[in-house]
């Protein structure tokens, strides 16, 4: 291995980063104190939610600082800001609850909003029960993004419509959000698992390189347009709500300029898979050394598309006759772009943090086989979970459309997530799997997870239109 | 040849009790199913979605492959098949081993056995020199104490060359995975009586209306064996107009009684004799139930007056003049000076009246029309204006018939108490033994322990276990040593 097998530092005492991280909340919760004076209202859905976001970014920096630095003493004042986020969040939800008169199940804003409270939780279980303390680098970041999400979403509570009006909605939704955070906790004991496991650095990255490639890849291709722009789905700012040409056929601008830098962003995160090849085949080490290059390279691209899109969004406007004027492109009707980005970009990021401290996060994580059973106890929960959720749905099914199974989009991927966690158990349990190839089943199977949650949603049609 | 045979049939018989065929049979259905979810699928999209979708060649090939409806094409079924035979062939080859291990617990384990185990330990005896054996007796003792104290229930095994305890716990949880795995069956079983028994179909009815029979999906009708009437239907509306409550009223008629009566909604269906009744449209259905009209003598004479009229009623305006309310079109357009139906939604309504005079011994057809003129309407001795208008609605009704559900649900509740028998019930077994030390000889207290899963809590009470053992064997190990100490002197 090409990195310094251990490297002793100094424990500092870390008073810095954690004073900084004090005072920005405190200056971000001033501000917003003044803005509530303003309006008289203190206890808003959005206040709520500014805290929440305000508490698990705090968090986040305070768990990256823990996973760069491995100071002890950051965990504590990160478990103590996630527990604060999590109060604000559980505030959110309460408010919502009351508000819409229905749990919060009922349109993606609300099922983000509960499932990243179900995260915040998770990772108090994970980091107090089973003492994996670098846990929440991984998973608060994940929630930030989530509550980041959550700004573009449409946000106003919306009646009932009759099919939603069952208690089996309750039942049914809150069995997926339990089961899908126990998948993306699971997902994470995987990744740690590899990199205690001494999975080379090398192939690390080869990998990290080809699944931003593939998310990409599949994110392109969902609103590829000729010439190389990128399409965006059209927004119509009176009503919210994309504007459909046909049943199945949105209205949407294509960005020429977007679509080459993502096809440029690309190029460059490929490179490093590139390298690793090259690397194998001349056994040359002095393509990693350009590999790692590359995903600097590769940030700075990619952050510089997520700018080109966010300027794109409001920018460009585009005229449609029928429905009668211009209309600009949004996030919120197309985040796939705006996901795969930020995914991107978060993915170089936390291969970054293992180049540079891979011996501090391998004396801060427990040991290989611990987190392999750890993994393992996951998916054991997860699984009777998802088993649930699709039993619940299927009664409910029955119930409003008169049929169990209809082969709908989302059941059919339920059934696929199903199948892949009923397969790992059965490689694990009978044929004997351990390690390597159970971990990576395991991340197989969050993927999976998060096409069915959100990859269904957008892209193939279906009964399960709300959600 | 006999011999070749049956190795062929041996041969065959293990690759499909085997776990590989059935993991690659699994990915097959994932992909396929993958497959089914991309590619549009001919019973949920129109037939022009379709060719708009993919060109005529590409559309043709996939309709033969059947790639455009793959969930009931004859070869996922078929591998579906496979999965289930697979199940029911490992089940089969492996069962009767499970069933001797369930029926006849390992009580005295033998020495190889005994060296493999990973969790056991060995706890010194000391025992009096020359004195009764009551220290051996003790150690068994302790043991069945120390194992009762933690809830289990063990029981001496006495065999002639070995003496010991065993106890044991969740026994049952051996055969979890057969009870998942056989749930996977009933689950399957009723999804194939639902495909060969089962049928779906829609049913609309006009308020007041009863039929019994059922629109299928490819066209076909089915006869009920009773009927079913609407009584009455309506939709409510939140304040931004998105649907808050679908409802109808309706009776179940057999053989001219009412036998059953129930207002459904959304969620809420009504089940007679197997068949169910869903809510699932509702409209306008372009019937008129009343119109009210709001009269005027042409001359100025008479007074306003107001009538309600059903379709062919007649009313009296005055000793001379009597209206007829001939028709009604809830949306019309005119076209060659005629009024024609354009759709059933109240959109544009237009009524035509009949008027009849004695004094002029003619009758003329009057148009309430909101634009256009189809007849010339100026000696009319009347003038008439729609005042209000009740027009009939009709319920749009799924309705289904699915006699293979209690089999799906017993198999999902099945699955459920299996699931969490293999998950969260552990077997756990404990073996004390009385044995002499290979090496030195002496007498030793050795104790076992194993779990069919969860290792790692298991391990965390075996040792509980062993603690609580050597607690209770300290006074007797005391009192021999104060035995040995008093025999000595």
């Amino acid at each position: 291995m090409a990195w310094p097998k251990h490297e002793q530092r100094k424990p500092a005492g870390g008073l810095t980063l954690i004073a900084m991280v004090g005072l920005a909340i405190a200056f971000l919760l001033y501000m917003a104190f003044l803005n509530v004076v303003k309006s008289g209202n203190l206890l808003s859905e959005t206040n709520l939610l500014y805290a929440t976001l305000i508490f698990y970014a705090g968090a986040g920096a305070l768990y990256m600082g823990f996973g760069v630095t491995g100071t002890a003493s950051y965990v504590k004042f990160a478990s103590f800001a996630t527990w604060l986020g999590l109060i604000a969040n559980t505030a959110a939800i309460a408010h919502r609850w009351h508000d819409a008169g229905h749990p919060p199940f009922t349109s993606i804003y609300e099922m983000l909003l509960s499932s990243v409270w179900a995260l915040a939780v998770l990772t108090l279980i994970a980091e107090k029960k089973f003492g994996v303390k670098v846990i929440g680098t991984v998973t608060m970041p994940l929630a930030i993004i989530g509550v980041f999400f959550m700004q573009l979403l449409r946000t106003e509570v919306h009646p009932l419509v009759p099919l939603l009006q069952s208690t089996w909605l309750s039942v049914h939704v809150a069995l997926a959000v339990l089961a899908y955070a126990a998948c993306a906790l699971s997902f994470a004991l995987a990744m740690m698992f590899l990199i205690q496991d001494h999975m080379k650095t090398e192939t690390i990255l080869a990998i990290s390189s080809a699944s931003t490639l593939a998310i990409y890849a599949g994110t392109v291709l969902t609103c590829f347009e000729k010439w190389g722009g990128v399409s965006l789905v059209v927004s119509n700012p009176d009503r919210k709500a994309e504007i459909f040409l046909s049943q199945a056929l949105r209205f949407s601008i294509p960005i020429p300029v977007l679509g080459w830098s993502i096809m440029l962003a690309s190029l460059v995160v490929a490179t490093p898979l590139l390298c690793y090849f090259l690397a194998r085949w001349r056994r040359s080490d002095s393509f990693l050394t350009l590999a790692h290059r590359a995903v600097f390279f590769s940030i700075l691209l990619q952050t510089m598309t997520l700018i080109v899109l966010l300027v794109h969004v409001s920018g460009s406007r585009s005229h449609l006759p029928t429905a009668g004027g211009l209309f600009p492109g949004a996030l919120t009707t197309s985040p796939f772009i705006l996901a795969g980005l930020v995914a991107g970009i978060l993915i170089s990021l936390l291969f970054l943090l293992l180049v540079w401290r891979r011996p501090d996060l391998e004396r801060l994580l427990p040991t290989a086989d611990t987190l392999d059973r750890i993994t393992y106890k996951t998916i054991c929960l997860a699984f009777p979970l998802l088993t649930l959720t699709i039993a619940t749905g299927a009664y409910w099914a029955n119930q409003t459309w008169g049929s169990y199974w209809s082969w709908d989009p989302k059941e059919t991927w339920a059934a696929i997530t199903w199948l892949v966690y009923a397969l790992y158990l059965h490689m694990r349990i009978t044929v004997g799997w351990r390690g390597r190839r159970a971990a990576y089943f395991a991340i197989a199977g969050f993927a999976v997870v998060i096409f069915t949650f959100f990859g269904v949603t957008y892209l193939l049609p279906g009964l399960h239109a709300f959600s | 040849m006999a011999a070749d045979l049956r190795s062929v049939v041996h041969k065959t018989w293990r690759t499909i009790a085997s776990v590989e065929t059935g993991v690659v049979l699994l990915i097959l259905v994932v992909i396929l199913s993958a497959v089914g979810t991309i590619i549009l699928q001919r019973p949920v999209t129109r037939p022009d979605e379709m060719q708009s979708a993919y060109s005529p060649f590409v559309l043709q090939i996939l309709d033969a492959v059947g790639l455009t409806d793959v969930f009931h094409s004859w070869w996922f079924l078929g591998i579906v098949f496979l999965v289930s035979l697979c199940i029911v062939a490992t089940s089969i080859d492996r069962f009767p081993n499970r069933w001797r291990y369930f029926s006849r617990p390992y009580k005295v384990p033998d020495d190889s056995f005994r060296r493999a185990l990973h969790l056991q330990k060995s706890l010194p005896l000391i025992t009096r020199e020359g004195g009764p054996g009551a220290v051996e007796e003790y150690g068994l003792l302790a043991a069945e104490r120390a194992l009762q104290a933690k809830g289990y229930n063990p029981e001496k095994v006495a065999r002639p060359d070995q003496a010991g305890v065993f106890a044991e716990r969740h026994r049952i949880s051996e055969l979890a995975v057969f009870i998942v795995h056989s749930s996977l069956l009933l689950i399957f079983l009723g999804t194939i009586v639902d495909g060969l028994w089962g049928w779906r179909g829609t049913l609309t009815l006009n308020e007041g209306q009863s039929s019994n029979v059922v629109e299928m999906r490819d066209g076909k009708t089915r006869t009920l064996p009773f009927s079913i009437r609407c009584d009455a239907t309506g939709q409510e509306s939140y304040a931004d107009g998105t649907t808050r409550k679908l409802w109808s009223r309706l009776t179940v008629v057999q053989a001219g009684q009412d036998v059953q009566k129930k207002e459904i909604v959304v969620n809420d269906p009504l089940l007679s004799s197997g068949v169910r009744f869903y809510q699932s449209r509702y409209g306008a259905n372009g019937k008129v139930e009343r119109l009210m009209l709001a009269a005027i003598p042409t001359d100025g004479s008479g007074l306003k007056q107001e009538i309600g009229l059903a379709l062919n009623d007649v009313a009296s305006l005055d000793a001379d003049t009597a209206v007829r309310f001939a028709e009604f079109f809830p949306d019309y357009a005119i076209r060659d000076g005629q009024v024609v139906l354009k759709s059933n939604e109240l959109l544009n309504p237009a009524a035509h009246l009949v008027v009849t005079s004695k004094k002029a011994s003619k009758d003329f057809d009057v148009w309430l029309l909101q634009s256009g003129k189809v007849a010339d309407n100026s000696t009319v001795p009347w003038k008439f204006q729609i005042a209000g208008l009740k027009v009939g609605h009709y319920t749009g009704l799924e309705v289904s018939y699915e006699p293979g559900q209690w089999c799906v649900w017993s198999g999902a509740v099945l699955m459920g108490i299996g699931l969490a028998f293999v998950f969260y019930v552990v077997h756990t077994r404990f073996w004390v033994l009385l044995l002499r030390d290979s090496k030195t000889g002496k007498l030793v207290l050795w104790i076992g322990g194993s779990a069919n899963r969860n290792r790692d809590a298991f391990e965390i009470r075996f040792n509980e276990i062993v603690a609580a053992i050597e607690n209770e064997l300290k006074p007797a190990i005391s009192s021999a040593l104060e035995g040995a100490a008093r025999y000595g002197r």
